[in-house]
C-alpha cells in the first residue's frame, strides 16, 4: 500500500469518526472539540501530504496551516461562547 | 540532464528535506486568497450562529447529512486520485495520469449532482436564501463552494488534456502540481465547511 492510499484511508476514517460522533449524541462540548481535532488532522493531511507543503522551503506550510489553526480556533472560541 | 535529474529528485525527495513549493507560485497567492475569502465566510457563520444558536441547530437538524458525508468522501477521494496522477508523472507515465485525473475529475461531477439534489429539495420544500441566516450561509457557502467544484474540474480537465496529448513528462509536470494544488484547495476548504455546516450544533 502506498503512503498516499494509507493516508485517504485514514481521512475516510476520520470522517466515518465525525459523522459518528454527531449520531452517537455525544455532548456538545467534547463533540465539538473532537470534531475538530479530527478536521484539524484531515486538513493536516492534505495540507503536509496531499498539497506536498511539508518540508518546502519558505513559510507556505506555515501560512496555510496557520489558516487551518486560526479558522479552526476561532470556530471552537465562537461555539464555545454561543 | 542534470537539471532533469534534479527535477526528479526535488519531487521524490523525502519530506525531511527542504524542497520547492510544488507548481506554479502565482497558484499559490490565488489558493492563499481563496482561504482568505472561505475563511472570513467560516467565520461569519461561527460568530452569526452566537447570537441565533437555537435557529442554527434547528435549521442544521433538516439538511441532508448523509448527502454531506457522501460529498466528503467524494472529495477526499478526488484528492487522493489527484495525487497518484502526480506521481503517474513523475514516473514519466503521461496516459495513466490523464486517467486518474479523469478519475477525479468524475468525483468532482458527482460531487456536484449530489449538490444539486441537495439544494433542489431544499427549494422545493420553500427553503431560500432568505428563509433564515443560517439557510443564507448554507445556500451562500455552498454555491460559492459549488463554482469551485467547477473551477477545479476545469483546471483538472485541460491539465488532463495536455498530460494525454504528451504536454507533460517526468522532467517538466508543474502544471500537474499546478491544477493538483487547485484541487486541494477545494478539498481543503470542505474538510472544513461539513463539519462547521453539517455536524457542529
Amino acid at each position: 500500500m502506498t503512503a498516499a492510499t494509507f493516508q485517504w484511508l485514514a481521512l475516510l476514517t476520520l470522517t466515518a469518526l465525525t459523522v459518528g460522533l454527531a449520531k452517537a449524541g455525544v455532548s456538545s462540548s467534547t463533540a465539538l472539540i473532537l470534531v475538530l481535532l479530527a478536521t484539524l488532522i484531515k486538513g493536516r493531511i492534505v495540507i503536509d501530504r496531499f498539497m506536498a507543503l511539508q518540508g518546502v522551503s519558505g513559510p507556505w506550510r506555515w501560512i496555510v496551516l496557520g489558516w487551518l489553526l486560526l479558522v479552526l480556533g476561532l470556530i471552537a472560541f465562537a461555539f464555545q461562547h454561543a | 540532464m542534470e537539471a532533469a535529474l534534479n527535477v526528479s529528485l526535488s519531487a521524490s525527495a523525502p519530506h525531511g528535506d527542504r524542497h520547492d513549493l510544488p507548481g506554479d507560485l502565482a497558484m499559490w497567492f490565488f489558493i492563499l486568497a481563496e482561504l482568505l475569502v472561505f475563511g472570513v465566510f467560516f467565520l461569519a457563520y461561527a460568530f452569526a450562529r452566537t447570537h441565533n444558536v437555537e435557529l442554527f441547530n434547528a435549521s442544521q437538524l433538516e439538511l441532508d447529512r448523509l448527502s454531506g458525508a457522501i460529498n466528503t468522501v467524494l472529495l477526499i477521494t478526488g484528492s487522493y486520485f489527484v495525487v497518484r496522477a502526480v506521481d503517474q508523472i513523475r514516473h514519466n507515465h503521461a496516459r495513466a495520469c490523464a486517467h486518474w485525473l479523469i478519475a477525479a475529475m468524475a468525483c468532482g461531477g458527482a460531487f456536484l449532482v449530489l449538490k444539486l439534489i441537495e439544494f433542489s429539495a431544499k427549494f422545493e420544500a420553500g427553503i431560500n436564501m432568505s428563509t433564515n441566516t443560517f439557510f443564507m450561509f448554507y445556500l451562500g457557502l455552498g454555491f460559492f463552494h459549488f463554482m469551485h467544484v467547477i473551477l477545479g474540474m476545469v483546471i483538472l480537465g485541460a491539465v488532463a488534456l495536455k498530460a494525454w496529448r504528451g504536454g507533460y513528462h517526468a522532467g517538466a509536470y508543474s502544471g500537474v502540481e499546478t491544477g493538483a494544488a487547485y484541487w486541494h484547495m477545494v478539498d481543503l476548504v470542505w474538510i472544513v465547511l461539513f463539519p462547521l455546516i453539517y455536524i457542529l450544533n
